[in-house]
């Protein structure tokens, strides 16, 4: 039960394809390696991609969590609250979460910045960890702004 | 003091409604900066983040996610149900059994309790009442038949715990095998019985022709193989957890459109709640492990460690002791809150009276799982109550009662007899 009813996302925008492509990316790039292995046929640096592929989908499926609500919460307090304060905690919650992915974009682009100049590649396939390193980074300010908008929404419904 | 004031802090902020990975995330935040000072805490945050959202080993959530979500779209629940239902459906008692063999099915292929037991409740629970079923017999067995789901690889749980405790996914699905199977049997016998001291709660149904049972049979081949080839790939080394996921996704899918079910609209809708809920998991992981970080630099654990050592008990007496915390903790918080928390503290515990990891994974989770059942938390007692809301919740713990005795029962075996968890992974190798 939200307490702070968000404006839902467009069920499939821009988020949703960036997450799948990189899901399915991993599906298919880990079958065909695994078929590959056992068929003599190795495909070289897979793991590499994998790794690549995952981290938009796994940006995206965070910033669609918080979008959407979907983040795992304990209720058995909160939902014996009279309305006015389940939704301050609601809010308080929201601001909290979004004091901690504050937090770890900093963390992230702290770690980006030191380093940059140090050009990080896999070994296989050379796919630098530079706009890994951006992407995870821009997740996590992205994801401090949902919230920080969800805790605005708490704060104008009360 | 500084990790008991950690744990306090994170108990206040759970209870306050606070997402739990953020809730743990900040809690291992602020007392490292408390600890270490602000860099190094933010520092240790961004590279748990990162190091999280990068590890190829984290792909095997999402896969097995999908993997679930097509194989629902291909009518996965219905057809094991149906299956087990016409094969043992006529006899006094047979549709709560099927239920218990459907849950099993469709935990081995959703790996979430919550998933198994709404899903299945949808499909055993009218069909048991309108069979004639006693309420709190159907609402029950489905309630207790859908924590199968939590520990029937590839189960979330464990795969959470495999990252958290750093320990092999492939042992710890391997692992749970036993223990899914005595418990599916458990549940059965606690079916039995039930019917044996009061036939009225479950009335014989018409016996289904041969044929048609065959038929049913039939359809659940596919899911068995797809089941299979995952598990046995796993366990016999073809493939990694990870490529296990990816090819039981790609399966799952090839399965979904050989049964004409996969539209597009199915595809994406799986797609879609495959990134919410991965979502959700990549965030409660990423503040565990900030937690753990935490709880590690506290020296919490060897403070107990020490405790336990002062106090000369064995190993099984502190389990019995951890089992009984677990169970109260379980009282008040949701499962994986419970996981989350408690591992990084009573992990190294286990680990120093030399019990094995994996076998505390399974113990974990299986001990879990009876939190899903019992109240006030319960929550698969609420989700039957959400299907059918004319069903009292009293009702529904009622029909419940019998499987939590057969729970501590199970429970009990496993602390007695570690081999049930470790005996498979130890063969295989």
């Amino acid at each position: 039960m939200d307490p702070v009813s968000p404006p839902q996302p467009p069920a499939r925008g821009l988020l949703f394809y960036a997450g799948s492509a990189g899901l399915l990316t991993v599906m298919l790039i880990e079958s065909a390696a695994v078929i590959g292995r056992h068929i003599g046929v190795p495909l070289l640096g897979a793991l590499e991609i994998v790794q690549a592929g995952i981290v938009p989908a796994a940006c995206a499926a965070m910033l669609i969590a918080a979008l959407r609500g979907a983040h795992a919460a304990v209720h058995m307090v909160t939902e014996r609250l009279p309305p006015l304060a389940r939704r301050s905690a609601a809010g308080v919650g929201a601001v909290l979460a979004g004091i901690y992915f504050l937090a770890l974009f900093a963390g992230s682009a702290w770690l980006a910045a030191e380093y940059w100049n140090s050009f990080e590649q896999t070994e296989v396939l050379h796919i630098p960890f530079r706009p890994l390193r951006v992407l995870v980074a821009v997740a996590a300010i992205a994801i401090a702004g949902a919230f920080f908008a969800r805790a605005w929404r708490a704060r104008q419904s009360s | 003091m500084s990790g008991a004031i950690g744990v306090g802090a994170l108990l206040v902020l759970l209870a306050a409604g606070v997402p739990i990975g953020v809730a743990m995330g900040m809690v291992g935040l602020v007392g490292m900066t408390l600890l270490l000072g602000f860099e190094p805490a933010l520092i240790k945050s961004g590279v748990v983040f990162f190091e999280t959202v990068t590890r190829f080993e984290l792909g095997v959530l999402p896969l097995f996610l999908l993997m679930a979500h097509v194989c629902l779209v291909a009518g996965a629940s219905r057809d094991f149900f149906g299956a087990a239902a016409s094969l043992i459906g006529h006899r006094r008692g047979g549709l709560a059994l099927a239920t218990i063999a459907g849950c099993a099915g469709f935990g081995a292929v959703s790996g979430s309790s919550l998933a198994t037991a709404a899903t299945m409740g949808q499909i055993g629970l009218p069909e048991m009442r309108r069979r004639g079923y006693s309420t709190a017999l159907a609402a029950g067995s489905v309630a207790a038949g859908g924590t199968l789901g939590s520990l029937t690889p590839p189960s979330g749980a464990l795969i959470v715990f495999g990252i958290i405790a750093e320990q092999s996914i492939g042992k710890l699905f391997t692992a749970a095998i036993i223990p899914v199977v005595t418990q599916t049997l458990l549940y059965m016998a606690a079916i039995l019985i039930v019917c044996r001291i009061r036939p009225s709660v479950a009335p014989a149904s018409p016996r289904v022709p041969w044929p048609e049972r065959g038929r049913a049979m039939l359809r659940v081949l596919d899911l068995a193989a797809l089941v299979g080839i995952v598990l046995t790939g796993i366990a016999i080394g073809w493939f990694t957890p990870t490529e296990a996921a990816s090819i039981g996704a790609s399966l799952s899918l090839l399965l979904c459109a050989l049964r004409k079910r996969l539209t597009w609209e199915a595809f994406c809708e799986a797609l879609a709640q495959t990134l919410r809920t991965s979502g959700m998991l990549y965030v409660v992981i990423i503040g565990a492990l900030i937690f753990a970080a935490f709880m590690s630099f506290t020296g919490l654990a060897e403070q107990i460690e020490a405790l336990v050592h002062g106090l000369n008990s064995g190993p099984t007496t502190t389990i019995v002791a951890i089992a009984i915390l677990l169970l109260l903790l379980g009282s008040v918080l949701d499962g994986l809150a419970l996981m989350l928390l408690t591992t990084p503290i009573l992990l190294p515990i286990t680990n120093a009276l030399g019990i094995s990891p994996i076998w505390f994974g399974i113990f974990l989770v299986r001990t879990m799982e009876i939190g899903f059942v019992h109240p006030p938390i319960g929550i698969n007692l609420y989700v039957m109550q959400s299907i059918a809301p004319d069903i009292p919740i009293g009702r529904v713990f009622k029909g419940v009662l019998p499987f939590l005795a057969v729970d501590f029962l199970h429970l009990a075996l496993l602390i007695a007899i570690p081999g049930m968890a470790l005996a498979l992974p130890r063969w295989l190798g």
